[in-house]
């Protein structure tokens, strides 16, 4: 009975759905927004138990900001005073509501789990870095925090039972960048008004521009910064640590990782910070406390393999700018320090599971391609990997940072474990995916058949002159494998010189023309979205 | 009885205009539009107006 009065009303309001109108030719996703603002007039209908299921996501994720402020209401006061990122977080809504547009079902309660799981996780980390930060006078943990490059495979912390590790830059510019495109290009202004030259990467020069403008907020009693892969990445790094003004650790991990000699090297660097950091902070590395967060750790990576086995098949509902972001976050902020995140992996496990045997299809099988993405901020932003589904059924299967060390730690034996946490850490955000050797920019073909892609979506960051330099040899091969491949030019956080139409232009052109596909949703082919957040 | 009955009506009164206040506000986005065309200006003029310490070393 309840199920067929739900069915009638969802018959009845079916055209208010933007994935009926568009199939029906009478509008789509564009038409619910005011003109470049990304403002929506009013939220998608999406059937009345997946809005009533959005609503109440909505809802716990208010509830989860909520919190944050309740529990530290001068600290996060003082914060939106001071940092011009905190600004930015209020654009959050904004961020999941676009992320998430044409989600239904069972990719819908996915993504939402995920995103929580962000949510509350981030809520309580600005919570808790406002009230220690030094700049607002200190508070109780302001001297067991250790701040450290977000680069660095923080698990290695939790050997430190008394210490907290706390990603530099994941507040003021990683994840910020995401949720609001207009907030790194102020930072770049202020370090190119240093005369850093303008062609870098932007993700180094918004980092340089945020120590330079002071808005790191100061806590810890140290700063452990790392090297990338690129001249840019040095040299924010020593803009960081002479500005952040901290007694501080250069872990310098090898850059031609794979080769065999590298991990002696590399877990001797880890071995001196360490040491370091004992020395500073007077404390001793406990090894069960850090094979405790191993062993949950392990069972993330567990969780997230056999998770590859079902994006392999049509029938996986974790897909796209769900997968990605939350497997970003996990591996860069959590690390196993946090169980939810490990009851989110149990439930979702589950669920794929169930799909799986359902065969349930996403989006209403409404995708035409699948594809392997090679992203960075820059598809997090435009939300590109929801947009390619909507627009032109390009499903993203997986993307490069979900490929970042997925490698089990040793939890016994403390030589084996420094061994298998040096890999972690050798293999992080871009060290892993661009510069670190040509085999790691290559495997792209490897990962894109291992996972039944029929497509590789590259992004082609202007500023990195790394990669400008494979960018013939990309297209080359692709062609001799067979792939159908784009390059999506932009400037990774700087959306001036690239803008969000530009770069989904890479892709309506080649699927208009290359391909000669007509697209699922005609009202998002190109809009202007350039004041949206 | 009758106690029990009130108190339930009114937690179900409250229950209902709770509901219905959010998801109107949720539904027509009002908290975003709220943020995007009145807060966030208000800050940004704010950190516009700010002097910042900047310097490199």
């Amino acid at each position: 009975m309840f199920d067929k009065v739900i069915a009638s009303i969802d018959k009845k309001l079916e055209r208010f759905d933007p994935i009926w109108r568009a199939e029906h030719g009478v509008g789509g996703q564009r038409d619910r927004y005011y003109d470049k603002t990304g403002v929506a007039k009013y939220r998608e209908w999406r059937g009345c138990r997946d809005t009533f299921y959005d609503y109440t996501c909505w809802l716990k994720n208010l509830a989860s900001m909520a919190q944050m402020v309740a529990s530290a209401p001068v600290a996060c006061l003082k914060g939106f005073w001071e940092y011009r990122w905190m600004g930015s977080y209020l654009g959050t809504f904004m961020f999941i509501d676009r992320l998430y547009e044409g989600y239904r079902g069972t990719e819908l309660r996915i993504a939402h789990m995920h995103m929580h799981a962000i949510v509350q996780s981030l809520t309580k980390r600005i919570a808790m870095i406002l009230s220690n930060d030094e700049r607002f006078g200190g508070g109780p943990l302001t001297d067991r925090m250790v701040a450290m490059d977000e680069t660095i495979a923080s698990i290695m912390m939790q050997g430190y039972k008394d210490l907290i590790p706390i990603p530099l830059q994941t507040l003021p510019e990683f994840i910020i960048c995401d949720v609001d495109q207009h907030i790194e290009p102020y930072y770049i202004d202020v370090a190119e008004s240093f005369g850093l030259p303008a062609d870098v990467c932007s993700r180094c020069a918004a980092e340089t521009g945020v120590a330079l403008d002071d808005a790191y907020p100061i806590v810890g009693k140290v700063l452990i910064s790392t090297n990338m892969p690129c001249n840019a990445s040095e040299a924010t790094s020593m803009f960081q640590r002479r500005r952040y003004g901290k007694p501080d650790f250069a872990a310098t991990l090898a850059m031609q990782h794979n080769e065999p000699e590298a991990l002696p090297f590399s877990k001797q660097v880890l071995k001196d910070c360490m040491a370091f950091v004992e020395k500073e902070y007077n404390v001793t590395f406990d090894w069960n406390s850090f094979f405790k967060a191993a062993e949950l750790f392990n069972e993330q990576n567990t969780i997230e393999l056999e998770k590859w086995d079902f994006f392999k098949t049509p029938y996986s509902p974790l897909t796209g700018i769900s997968e990605t972001l939350y497997k970003l976050y996990e591996w860069q902020s959590v690390n196993g320090s946090d169980p939810y995140f490990n009851e989110v992996d149990r439930k979702v496990i589950e669920i794929m599971r169930q799909a799986y045997k359902d065969k349930y299809q996403p989006f209403g099988g409404r995708t035409r391609h699948r594809a392997f993405l090679w992203g960075p901020s820059a598809v997090y932003y435009t939300d590109f990997p929801t947009w390619v589904q909507n627009c032109w059924g390009i499903n993203i299967v997986l993307n490069m940072d979900s490929t970042m060390g997925y490698n089990m730690i040793n939890t016994e034996d403390p030589e084996q474990a420094m061994d298998d946490l040096t890999r972690i850490a050798e293999k992080t955000t871009m060290r892993h995916m661009a510069v670190g050797g040509w085999d790691n920019v290559n495997s792209v073909w490897d990962w894109a058949k291992s996972f039944n892609c029929d497509m590789v979506l590259m992004n082609d960051n202007i500023a990195c002159k790394g990669m400008l330099g494979v960018h013939a040899l990309m297209e080359e091969q692709a062609r001799d494998l067979g792939f159908h491949f784009i390059f999506i030019e932009h400037d990774l956080e700087d959306s001036r010189t690239v803008s969000r139409q530009n770069m989904r232009d890479c892709v309506n052109s080649y699927m208009s023309v290359v391909l000669g596909e007509e697209p699922l949703d005609p009202t998002i082919v190109e809009f202007d979205d350039s004041e949206a957040y | 009885m009758k106690t029990v009955a009130k108190v339930g009506g009114k937690v179900c009164g409250f229950a209902l205009l709770a509901f219905v206040g959010t998801f109107g506000m949720y539904m027509f986005n009002l908290e975003n539009k709220l943020i995007y065309y009145v807060l966030r200006p208000l800050l940004n003029k704010h950190y516009d107006s700010q002097s910042r310490d900047r310097r490199i070393v």
